[in-house]
């Protein structure tokens, strides 16, 4: 089991990711997604959803970053940008999701993410940004009306 | 580069940074960026986060947390002052 499973608060069906390909940074490298055709959004007829890629982003990034799970039971993902999708993801596919941190101001954090398949191809890219729980949020110190 | 100029390209990074659907020339220097004030554009932490990245980028200066304060990003008067004190 990769134990970074234990810092990621998703749980079936909503854990898109399976294992850390590369960490290269605290909150950067890459993560491997795996679409079977019995996963629950696939058994619904449809290939991933374009909010799913974003999630898968997200999650990426969560599981590169590691922390509490119980404590990113307080996150979420607060929105994304730039969010293109070349294609949809089918069951079989292999997915590569590549995160950085592009910057972070107290809980609020921006990564930008991409996703390819096996073959290299690209799949989806864009920008995630999530909010993370904290014991004590330092939001105080962003400006006001946070 | 004058204060007029770099009050003009912040408010133009602002607008586009954040996607904002105003004319950059329609914000005034002491309008308040965050929050409910009347008249202040109620910005979130979620476009502060984007302002800072998009100011490091436009004027290569690193913007620490701590450093990010009310006061630092609380009008077009006071990000200038804050760049112009980061770029001295």
């Amino acid at each position: 089991m990769n134990p970074r499973f234990q810092e990621l608060p998703h749980g079936y069906p909503f854990r898109f990711v399976d294992r850390t390909v590369t960490k290269t940074g605290p909150a950067s490298g890459s993560v491997r997604a795996m679409i079977t055709a019995g996963a629950r959004r696939v058994e619904q007829g449809t290939a991933l959803a374009p909010l799913t890629l974003a999630e898968l982003i997200a999650q990426a990034a969560l599981l590169l970053q590691g922390g509490d799970a119980e404590l990113g039971r307080s996150g979420f993902l607060a929105g994304f940008s730039d969010l293109q999708v070349h294609r949809f993801p089918e069951a079989g596919d292999v997915l590569t999701v590549a995160v950085t941190m592009a910057g972070r101001l107290g809980p609020v954090v921006k990564f930008e993410g991409s996703i390819s398949d096996d073959s290299g191809r690209a799949v989806a890219s864009g920008g995630i940004t999530v909010r993370q729980g904290t014991a004590q949020a330092p939001v105080a110190q962003a400006p006001a009306g946070s | 580069m004058d204060q007029g100029d770099l009050k003009t390209r912040v408010k133009e990074l602002i607008v586009k940074q954040l996607k904002l659907e105003i004319d950059p020339t329609t914000i005034q220097n002491d309008t308040p960026l965050f929050g409910d004030a009347e008249g202040g554009l109620g910005l979130d932490s979620i476009d502060a986060l984007e302002l800072v990245l998009g100011v490091e980028k436009e004027f290569g200066i690193k913007v620490q947390d701590e450093e990010v304060g009310v006061a630092a990003f609380a009008s077009v008067d006071a990000l200038c002052g804050f760049i112009q004190s980061k770029a001295a």
